[in-house]
């Protein structure tokens, strides 16, 4: 019981460093937040999915910065968790399953101009985008996921710890295996391989 | 001229991310532009297909509410890390494990009518100590993977209601009756070193089958089957105010001498030490549906019974009022001495290095356990009865 006392007293010692970490962790999480949910909302289709998944984008941050070092680009660290984060859910069968009637309902809520049977195409062919992007090196996905996302080649190099001038080529190279890889699947020829 | 730009360089004008330099270029080559040419249009078909990405901002909830969820997340964690850090103590986790086995071997009795939903389980009346193979709590208490399965499934299921918090000094037996709610005895003509007053504790562990029966598997014991009718169950132990009176020199409450490697030290150094600690009976609730019987012979048939062992004991022993004291199969003897006006139970455990005895008996609700280093057993019986 003394042992237990003695934890318990550390923590206390400790209440008002965590304080401070807090008020950091809160700024960060208003600044990041709004960011880091579109991107996964877009990536997997389903809301409640997207929340949980930056929850625990954040969840980890959190974590990470009550052992390690506080990571220094906290936005960036962020980004990188969430679309693995992302990627994995995907991945992930039954919860594609899941996501594939999440997304179709969401998308026919959403959206007036196309016909039911265009949505239904529509939502095919994303599916098999996001198989793809699931299937590919991490790396690449996640550089193409935040290109198509909007980010620029700073923001993207600050994200993935490259350097700026090097997108241009990473770009390339991942559009040309995603294109393999699309292609591939889209005409049955094989299934999305993770590597 | 300029040297012909990469495919990189290329794709990053196309972005307008190229220096303004560079980007010249393909206004003077035509190679450039075919090549950029064939790269848009890569580009423009892999925009098509990534436009879920750039769709709309969509609705979802704010940052403020999304911070409300998180800090609800936050919390919870804090709460279940210390929990989790708090069962991972030595000390705590076998106080635990006793706890487990003591709300497993408890049983009721036939002919026991129930009253209400929930029924008040088992109040401890009398002590009756049962020989066990300590072989498979020292799985659960180690610091192996099963230990550390243990741990977690301990702080998953265990909620503390009530903490006790740190033993407090008390000047007398007057301020320690004070303190602990009832009445403290002390040997007449005898000083205390110290007395402790532990505060009271509460907690409700829910059972969780499935990660409690993959727990026996793991043992090595899939043919104990726990009834799917214990899953989801709610327990709730309530334990009252003890209080601790050292005689002679004492370790600190609660520090882990048992857990000691050197015991011989442990030994030398509290040579004469005497502790009388006394204590209202904890009781347990538990659903009125909940199988106990199939519970307690698992749990005793866990600790080294047969299956013929632990059904006879099932069927001898009045449940609601016994509290069962596992002792090492081979290690303890035990016998019944008359103490205190009623019968008690005398263990003596004769290590080689540092011997143990301790005497129990329940009187007027109240559990007495008197505990020292030696052979000297006959001093803890004198002492229990010359009690006021």
């Amino acid at each position: 019981m003394i042992d237990s006392m003695k934890y318990f007293k550390r923590e206390s010692a400790d209440a008002a460093r965590a304080e401070a970490g807090s008020l950091e962790l809160e700024a960060l999480f208003l600044e990041h937040w709004t960011s880091v949910y579109q991107i996964l909302r877009r990536l997997v289709g389903d809301p409640a999915e997207a929340e949980d998944l930056a929850l625990e984008a954040f969840l980890r941050l959190y974590r990470h910065n009550q052992k390690k070092p506080k990571v220094e680009n906290a936005g960036g660290w962020l980004y990188r968790v969430a679309t693995r984060l992302g990627l994995n859910s995907i991945r992930e069968w039954k919860r594609r399953e899941q996501y594939e009637l999440t997304a179709v309902q969401y998308a026919l809520e959403e959206t007036t101009q196309l016909s039911p049977a265009e949505i239904l195409a529509q939502k095919e062919e994303w599916r098999q985008v996001r198989l793809v992007l699931a299937g590919m090196k991490e790396r690449q996905s996640q550089l193409l996921i935040l290109r198509y996302s909007g980010f620029s080649y700073k923001e993207i190099a600050s994200t993935l710890n490259v350097t700026p001038s090097s997108i241009g080529p990473l770009l390339v190279r991942a559009e040309g295996e995603f294109e393999k890889k699309y292609r591939a699947l889209a005409q049955g020829n094989a299934p999305a391989k993770k590597e | 001229m300029q040297q012909h730009l990469s495919d990189g360089e290329l794709r990053a004008a196309l972005d307008g991310e190229l220096d303004t330099e560079r980007a010249q270029h393909i206004e003077l080559c035509a190679s450039c532009r075919a090549r950029q040419q064939q790269l848009q249009m890569k580009q423009l078909e892999a925009g098509r297909l990534f436009a879920f990405l750039a769709s709309a901002e969509q609705t979802g909830p704010s940052a403020q509410i999304a911070w409300a969820r998180f800090s609800q997340q936050i919390k919870k964690q804090k709460e279940r890390s210390m929990t989790k850090r708090w069962f991972s103590m030595p000390v705590v986790r076998f106080a635990a494990v006793a706890l487990v086995l003591l709300v497993l071997i408890l049983a009721f009795p036939s002919t026991r009518t129930l009253a209400g939903e929930i029924l008040n389980l088992f109040r401890v009346q009398q002590v009756q100590v049962v020989s066990v193979d300590f072989t498979g709590l020292e799985q659960l208490t180690g610091d192996g993977a099963l230990g550390n399965q243990f741990t977690e499934l301990l702080a998953d299921s265990v909620e503390i209601e009530h903490e006790p918090g740190e033993p407090v000094v008390a000047a007398s037996a007057q301020e320690a009756s004070q303190l602990a709610g009832f009445d403290v005895r002390i040997p007449t003509g005898m000083t205390p070193s110290q007395i402790n007053v532990t505060d009271n504790a509460a907690l409700s562990l829910t059972v969780d089958r499935a990660r409690a029966q993959a727990l026996l598997d793991e043992a090595g014991r899939s043919d104990l089957d726990l009834p799917a009718s214990v899953d989801g169950a709610e327990i709730t132990v309530s334990i009252p105010a003890a209080v601790s009176v050292s005689f002679g020199t004492c370790p600190r409450p609660g520090t882990d001498v048992a857990g000691n490697t050197e015991q011989s030290t442990t030994e030398r150094r509290y040579p004469d030490c005497v502790i009388l600690a006394q204590m209202p009976s904890p009781s347990v609730n538990a659903p009125a549906d909940l199988d106990i019987e199939a519970l307690a012979r698992i749990g005793l048939e866990f600790t080294g019974m047969t299956a013929e062992e632990a059904a006879e004991l099932t069927s001898t022993v009045d449940w609601t009022s016994t509290l069962l004291v596992p002792i090492p199969r081979g290690g303890a003897v035990h016998e019944q001495v008359s103490v205190d006006g009623v019968t008690g139970t005398l263990i003596m455990r004769p290590s080689s290095e540092t011997p143990q005895y301790a005497l129990l008996w329940v009187k007027d609700g109240i559990i007495y356990a008197i505990s020292g280093l030696g052979m000297d057993s006959q001093q803890a019986v004198e002492m229990a009865n010359g009690l006021p």
